[in-house]
């Protein structure tokens, strides 16, 4: 068995490669967008350095040769998700080339890392589709390697050693990972394209194994074709559309230039990150794994961890949701609303846009219990909004639980109150 | 060209043609092709090829994040579906 | 006399602006120079925006079909940073659909000439010189990526000015082809183009190969005229340009000859990069979310899209399926690549002559064709009149067409050629032109 991979990751950037749109997640569609990353005409791509800064470590990382100078071209192709028609990527002046991962008994070599910019979301419905193009033009590192994978132990071993390098990175593929598979058992090449996540890809790997060895037990050499992968029936399936590398197209992307990345500082960042979790640590008295967990190479909540865990302690739930809520909103957390966005977790808050926007203008929670009415009319409600709630609630009275912390933390308000009036409702003591 | 080759290439451009106006097109192309080979005729080994007509700096951008202020007048443009852009089914 | 500082000077009365603009929709409705023209200018000197570049709020269709609606929510920079200095948008320019053509008659409504209204007005910036040639007070922000200023000013005897490549941001321009295209100005005088270009350079953080601009600054008193170039040149153009040539060595300008064999193949590898960089910038019209949109989203998208693609005009069909092939695996090192060496090779041998002189030729090698005309060339002859003004765009020199002479009521252009960063230079010899070169004009809209 043949497997080679086209591993697609996001980097962890604030802004999108080529445009200062938020990569942060938006609570709406079409909110983190801009002239650039929705491709209207008029529109210039400019290049965002840190994704170059934090692609060139994983080249290093990655055993790379990093190339002085890289350049970008542009991949043509027409889907609904791709907002110029062209996909802004590299080829011969990709960022690294020619690196290895080792495992325990074998070697699978690199053949090239580039940068390029994601598509927007779509999504299939029956009679059209839908597109979101918040996560048009966020940073990717494509990993391409040769087909150096013999079997799917050697495949899943590859991916958590491939997981392992790039988390200290700050890319945590486990959250979002797109990879082109190419598996042959005979002779003749099959790609399964755009395998979303680990599972799915280790899934439909064994698919294939398994589809492609049947095939050849019977004496029957598998074509030479694109198959996609179907989550639902976890089973791969011929592509519809049969794309030639003659329809790219590909020439230099004029908008860009070339750049020097023998300049680029990328120093060696596992070691300074090393060293700010275990001071944060021995600081805090907090346990260096979760802190390395935490920040997962990510500088900005190492940076929040760093300058915003001075004064007070806090317990390690805590500063994962302020860690969370820093990523989530990671234009507006700093080191100094630290403390309040702590603030309101403590006091069961769920951080939201209009937390942030308190937090912000420096507002604390508020404690001020309210009248017990105004508890009663959250409460009832919430009831009417799942009228099955009571009927759960007679089979099992710890459905309780879930009401107040549900009503609690939508209102910011102490669960004791809330469970005290939830309690009257809910046995009837008040009628 | 021949015209199976001709016929693909349009289906790679995404252009859907009536018979007239692809007997034209693809004498045209026919036509301008020859024209450009003359190119071949000149030496140009040792040169690089000129991407741009002069040497640029490859200025990156600092990570910083500016929202665009009138990101609600880019919809404008658009047909949306609960703040979804409507596009063709794919 | 700049007449910026002249209009600034004049005191108008207070219906000024109305009656431009009642003046210049009559005249409009025949020469077809605007796409649009702004009922809201109420201040400022009256400056127009080729329709492919974004004004906020504005149409920006390219004279194309395919643009139809489209209203970008943003200025193009050099828009931004004239309006800043006080200038007004009077309207959008017309022109040849996305700038694809020498004629402007690629387009619904071809602008027409001002001096012979049966005759083309040049393109593909063909509304941008027709708007300098009527009006007293004006200046045309336009965009030329092979020839696009030139052209049309030296059929409009005006003054057509092209930057050096990537001096002046092209954030806010909708693409032709990136490499070459460059936002430049149409004008009555060399002297107001300067003015102007001096607001306009500038680094910008949204086009990131617009470089600081650095003049270079060399006295240069060495006229080049290439022998394959004037070889080329129509018996009633030649002569023309031999009086212009006579006039400046007359002025003290060295006169020299030289060859550049290689100079014919400039055309052939323009029209190959061009090609190949316009098609790609051409895919992202797909008949939905700005523009010629469709809407049965039911249908196949690939269907849809190619349905909606059939809007494009003639020659925009020819540049994608001619661009398409040329960058496609198997001929792409026999045409894109190579044609990127050939533009290597004209930079290296025009740098040599510049290094002590300037390149003067005429602006165009015929007069300002029929439409009729015009319409009857074919697309290997069309490209062909552009052998003046390609060499300068492939190697993103500066030049500027200069009014030189009128032939049977016909104006004609000569073009002068600068090194890299010598926009100025070559704007100071507009100018001594100028002080004894009377231009002449067929309208004087808003006259004070």
């Amino acid at each position: 068995m043949k497997i080679g991979l086209e591993v697609h990751v996001a980097l962890p950037t604030r802004s999108k490669l080529f445009c200062s749109c938020s990569t942060a997640d938006a609570d709406q569609p079409n909110t983190n967008v801009c002239p650039t990353c929705m491709g209207l005409p008029g529109s210039k791509p400019y290049l965002n350095g840190e994704a170059v800064r934090i692609a060139k470590s994983v080249c290093i990382a990655l055993g790379c040769v990093v190339n002085g100078s890289i350049s970008f071209v542009r991949k043509t192709y027409f889907y609904p998700d791709l907002p110029k028609s062209y996909q802004i990527t590299q080829i011969d002046g990709a960022i690294g080339r020619d690196g290895k991962i080792k495992l325990e008994n074998t070697e699978i070599r690199i053949r090239r890392v580039q940068i390029e910019e994601d598509p927007a979301k779509l999504i299939r419905e029956d009679r059209y589709s839908l597109i979101d193009f918040n996560r048009s033009g966020t940073p990717l590192v494509e990993i391409v390697t040769e087909p150096d994978i013999k079997s799917e132990k050697e495949l899943k071993e590859f991916l958590y050693v491939l997981w392992s390098i790039l988390y200290y990175l700050g890319v945590d593929i486990d959250k979002e990972i797109k990879t082109d598979l190419n598996i042959s058992l005979g002779s003749n090449r099959v790609e399964v394209k755009n395998v979303t996540g680990i599972k799915n890809l280790l899934d439909a790997a064994a698919y294939e194994a398994s589809r492609q060895a049947s095939l050849l037990s019977r004496g029957n050499e598998p074509v030479k074709e694109t198959r996609r992968y179907d989550e639902r029936s976890q089973r791969t399936e011929p592509s519809r559309e049969k794309e030639s590398e003659e329809e790219y197209g590909y020439i230099y992307e004029t908008d860009l230039e070339d750049y020097d990345t023998s300049k680029i500082k990328t120093g060696d960042i596992e070691a300074d990150v090393r060293k700010t979790a275990k001071s944060i640590a021995s600081r805090n008295g907090l346990d260096y794994d979760t802190i390395m967990q935490l920040v997962a190479f990510d500088r900005h909540s190492l940076s929040l961890l760093n300058h915003g865990l001075n004064s007070t302690a806090y317990d390690p739930s805590t500063i994962l949701n302020v860690v969370e809520a820093g990523k989530r909103f990671r234009s507006s957390v700093n080191e100094k609303s630290f403390s309040l966005i702590a603030e309101y977790i403590k006091a069961g808050v769920q951080i939201d846009k209009e937390i942030m926007e308190r937090i912000r203008k420096g507002l604390k929670p508020d404690y001020k219990t309210p009248d017990k009415l105004k508890i009663r009319e959250f409460i009832s409600k919430e009831l009417e909004n799942d009228p099955d709630i009571l009927k759960r609630y007679r089979k099992n009275p710890k459905v309780i639980d879930f009401i107040v912390d549900t009503v609690s933390r939508k209102y910011g308000l102490p669960q004791k109150s809330v469970a005290e009036e939830a309690k009257k409702i809910l046995t009837g003591e008040d009628d | 060209m021949e015209k199976s080759e001709f016929e693909r290439l349009l289906k790679i451009c995404r252009l859907d043609l009536d018979k007239k106006e692809k007997d034209r097109l693809k004498d045209d192309t026919e036509e301008i092709l020859k024209y450009f080979d003359q190119i071949s005729k000149v030496d140009t080994h040792d040169l690089r090829p000129a991407f741009h007509p002069i040497e640029l700096q490859g200025q990156t951008r600092k990570d910083k994040v500016i929202r665009f202020d009138k990101s609600e007048r880019l919809l404008k443009n658009t047909k949306t579906h609960r703040f979804f852009v409507l596009g063709p089914k794919v | 006399m700049s007449s910026l500082r002249d209009f600034s000077k004049k005191k108008k009365p207070e219906d000024y602006y109305v009656n431009l603009i009642q003046e210049l929709e009559r005249i409009n409705g025949r020469l077809h120079a605007f796409n649009e023209i702004s009922h809201d200018v109420d201040r400022g000197f009256p400056i127009s925006v080729k329709d492919n570049i974004c004004v906020d709020g504005m149409e920006a269709t390219a004279s194309s079909r395919m643009l139809k609606g489209y209203k970008p929510p943003f200025d193009a920079t050099v828009v931004q940073k004239l309006k800043d200095a006080g200038f007004s948008v009077l309207g959008k320019t017309n022109m040849d659909e996305f700038g694809f053509g020498s004629f402007g008659i690629n387009c619904i409504s071809p602008a027409r000439n001002p001096f012979d209204e049966e005759r083309v007005a040049g393109g593909s910036s063909s509304g941008a010189a027709v708007a300098a040639s009527i009006m007293k007070y004006h200046l045309a922000i336009a965009e030329s990526t092979g020839g696009s200023i030139s052209a049309p000013a030296c059929f409009c005897g005006v003054v057509g000015f092209t930057p050096t490549y990537g001096v002046i941001s092209r954030y806010g321009l909708i693409d032709y082809a990136n490499s070459l295209d460059k936002i430049g100005f149409i004008a009555r005088s060399s002297e107001d183009i300067s003015d102007v270009f001096k607001l306009s350079v500038g680094k910008d953080g949204f086009d990131s190969t617009c470089a600081d601009f650095k003049p270079l600054k060399k006295e240069k008193d060495r006229l080049v005229i290439i022998n394959q170039l004037y070889e080329r040149l129509d018996k009633g153009i030649k002569a023309s340009f031999d009086r212009s040539v006579r006039r400046l060595s007359a002025k003290g300008f060295k006169i020299g000859y030289e060859d550049v064999n290689e100079i014919g193949y400039a055309v052939p590898a323009y029209y190959i990069v061009s090609m190949a960089e316009a098609s790609t910038n051409l895919a992202k019209y797909t008949g939905f979310k700005y523009g010629e949109q469709l809407t049965d989203f039911s249908m196949d998208y690939n269907s849809f899209f190619s349905a909606s693609r059939n809007v494009f005009g003639e020659e925009a069909k020819r540049k994608i399926v001619l661009g398409s092939f040329i960058r496609s695996a198997s001929v792409r090192s026999m045409y894109y690549e190579k044609a990127l060496k050939v533009r290597r090779l004209i930079i290296n041998r025009l740098k040599e002559i510049l290094d002590g002189s300037f390149i003067i030729s005429p602006s165009m090698p015929v007069l300002a064709p029929k439409i009729e005309e015009a319409r009857a060339f074919t697309p290997v002859q069309n490209y062909s009149m552009d052998v003046l003004t390609i060499p300068p765009n492939l190697c993103g020199f500066p030049s500027i067409s200069l009014p030189s002479d009128y032939v049977g009521g016909l104006p004609t252009g000569m073009q002068i050629i600068g090194d890299h960063m010598e926009d100025l230079s070559i704007l100071s010899f507009g100018k001594e032109w100028e002080k004894d070169f009377i231009y002449r004009f067929k309208y004087n809209i808003g006259e004070i």
